[in-house]
């Protein structure tokens, strides 16, 4: 499988998973993602699961203390000024919580597929413009920056004493003063590159060279049997609509 | 092929002179070039030490690979958490496999341990075949190399000129209470272990010389004993009391950074030694440090003004001035992380005399270094740091 046809088979997956599918079309969608998941990265599955729990679960936690503790009602009993019900509401979380997980277990699933593949190698196995794919890297590398800068700052205000590396009323009243440092240090990294070795090495030419290297297929046959599958499953979730099923 | 070493003072333009060379299509048409600390060194386009490779790689290199480290092993690591000395073999390794006809080195061998800079000066001798044009700027090559042509740069700018003697020359007596490390075990997440079960006995008024090769754990020791890392295991005393500083912070330690911009909190010298201040109110010297004795500070270190910008002065004297706070004795230790780097040797050989002063005065001192010339101006103990251990000699 390419990286464009993951990401197409994904894309897809998720633009399902938002469109709110009933009972049927989400039946469908969930058995649809596992089969990718299971074909694709085989035991990653479970790590995929694993790390959409973490994001949503606080989430989920979260939304189930405000609607069904505080408000005790859906936003459609809200809307409808009818009398509400804590199980109505226990169900619009269970809903908006079930398809956030399985957006971010399918997000999860794309990047296992490629985990092998360095940052610079995924971004040259895309099949895309020459500038676009230069713009991904020096992206990344922007983040990578601010990570060094951060570590930077951090390693300077806690030698400093203003600091402290555990949580500290220090921390926050000084909060600004960490930020301040982590943008004179991300900007002071990045001047340093391009003031001296960018230019005498011609570094960003060499990047070219690099992530043009080998010929990135478009989709490949694989893609395409992935792509006939979700858009078949997409096809089942419109007749949902269309028949007017719950 | 070509070999230039360019020599002279801090300040006589020899990085200039470096990129003036660099500019000449008579040195090579295109260069690779590793400055003095890693923003200068690596590519930072890379995410991972493969990528960094994999960037450099050409399909023939035309000769022989320097690889004193296992890259392909550490390949899926980040770059930057490589320690100083490895991100410069990293570069090195880099260059080896590039198509590169010169190569510019601005004064980053001298973040090498002997052995490490032993086999990239070997590397870099035209009598072993290299087939690249080289340029380099080092301050600890007394002797010429051989085949190597020397420039000779004349001093330059007075208005840097530097005696951190002059620092410490009236600063009181202090007794700087003990350290004791007890079961230190420490390891970086999902890296190896750094530390196992080290115990460790420093007492004031002595200094103590961190030495081990290249990404042995030695500014990890000075990372934890700030606060800045935590260990998984084991306590530091401090005087005999417990002391955690990375719960409650930094409180007795004045750490100069290998690369001074790690060192900086705030944008100016003033805004650097106020924060400094109102964070150490009440652990400062009995004279605190005001700004006019910072002032006073830095113009002895060459810079005069406090309102100067600190990114805007040159690499060097930045260097000097992040000796200034563990110089000033507003703190009872000292912890500097090759200080001498990037420094002439009148430079380093005063600086050396200051921090034998103040140890004399019983002050702590830990200093990292791989110059033995430099380190055997100090009177100190041996801490060797190597397979988890340290060891005094």
């Amino acid at each position: 499988m390419t990286p464009n046809g993951a990401f197409a088979v994904g894309f897809i997956l998720v633009a399902l998973g938002v469109s709110a599918p009933g009972p049927r079309g989400a039946a469908v969608l969930v058995l649809v993602g596992l089969a990718f998941a299971l074909v694709e990265v085989r035991g990653a599955t479970m790590v995929a699961l694993r790390r959409a729990a973490l994001v949503v679960v606080p989430l989920a936690a979260f939304m189930a203390v405000v609607w069904v503790g505080i408000v005790g009602r859906s936003p459609s009993q809200i809307a409808a000024d009818a009398v509400g019900t804590r199980s109505a509401a226990l169900a619009y979380v269970a809903a908006i919580s079930g398809r956030l997980f399985f957006i971010v277990a399918v997000v999860q699933v794309v990047f296992l597929r490629f985990a092998a593949l360095t940052p610079l190698g995924f971004v040259r196995a895309l099949a895309l413009p020459a500038a676009v794919k230069r713009v991904l890297v020096v992206t990344l590398s922007l983040i990578e920056t601010l990570r060094h800068a951060i570590d930077r700052a951090h390693t300077a205000l806690i030698a400093a004493g203003t600091l402290t590396r555990a949580a500290s009323l220090r921390n926050i009243v000084h909060f600004w003063r960490l930020i301040q440092a982590v943008w004179l240090s991300a900007i002071t990294i990045v001047l340093g590159r391009i003031r001296d070795k960018w230019p005498v090495e011609n570094t960003l030419a060499r990047l070219d060279r690099a992530l043009v290297a080998g010929t990135p297929q478009l989709f490949a046959g694989r893609d395409l049997l992935w792509l006939l599958v979700v858009l078949a499953a997409a096809a089942i979730l419109l007749a949902e609509r269309i028949g007017g099923e719950p | 092929m070509r070999r230039d070493l360019i020599c002279g003072p801090n300040f006589s333009g020899r990085s200039a002179a470096l990129m003036a060379l660099l500019h000449e299509q008579k040195f090579a048409p295109e260069s690779f070039y590793v400055g003095p600390y890693s923003e200068a060194a690596l590519s930072g386009l890379a995410s991972t030490i493969a990528d960094e490779i994999d960037l450099y790689r050409a399909r023939s290199a035309g000769r022989v690979t320097f690889a004193p480290l296992d890259f392909a092993a550490l390949g899926q690591r980040q770059p930057q958490t490589l320690s100083g000395g490895e991100q410069v073999l990293l570069a090195l390794h880099c260059f080896s496999l590039s198509d590169f006809a010169g190569l510019a080195i601005d004064t980053a061998l001298e973040q090498l341990d002997p052995q490490n800079r032993d086999a990239a000066l070997a590397y870099l001798d035209p009598r072993n075949g290299q087939a690249a044009a080289v340029a380099l700027i080092d301050n600890r090559l007394s002797s010429a190399l051989p085949a190597w042509t020397r420039t000779e740069r004349a001093a330059g700018a007075a208005e840097f000129a530097c005696d951190p003697r002059s620092l410490v020359a009236d600063l009181p007596r202090r007794e700087a209470p003990a350290i004791a490390v007890r079961g230190l075990h420490f390891a970086y997440r999902r890296g190896r272990t750094i530390f196992r079960a080290v115990d460790l006995a420093l007492a004031g008024g002595t200094a103590y010389r961190l030495a081990g090769p290249n990404g042995a754990g030695k500014t990890t020791l000075l990372k934890l004993l700030v606060g800045v890392l935590a260990p998984d295991a084991g306590e530091v005393l401090l005087g005999g009391a417990r002391y955690r500083p990375w719960r409650t912070g930094n409180r007795a330690i004045a750490l100069a950074t290998q690369n001074p911009d790690h060192q900086w909190c705030g944008a100016t010298l003033r805004d650097d030694m106020a924060r400094r201040r109102s964070a150490f109110v009440h652990a400062a010297g009995p004279d605190g440090l005001s700004d006019v004795r910072a002032a006073a500070l830095a113009a002895a270190l060459g810079v005069r003004s406090l309102d100067a910008h600190l990114y805007e002065l040159p690499l060097a004297a930045r260097k000097r001035l992040s000796w200034l706070w563990p110089l000033s004795g507003a703190l009872p230790w000292l912890m500097l992380d090759e200080p001498s780097i990037g420094q002439d040797a009148e430079t380093r050989a005063r600086l050396a005399a200051a921090i034998a002063r103040i140890t004399a005065l019983g002050y702590g001192v830990m200093f990292v270094t791989h110059d033995d010339e430099f380190a055997g101006r100090i009177p100190h103990r041996v801490l060797a740091i190597g397979d988890g251990r340290i060891r005094a000699i």
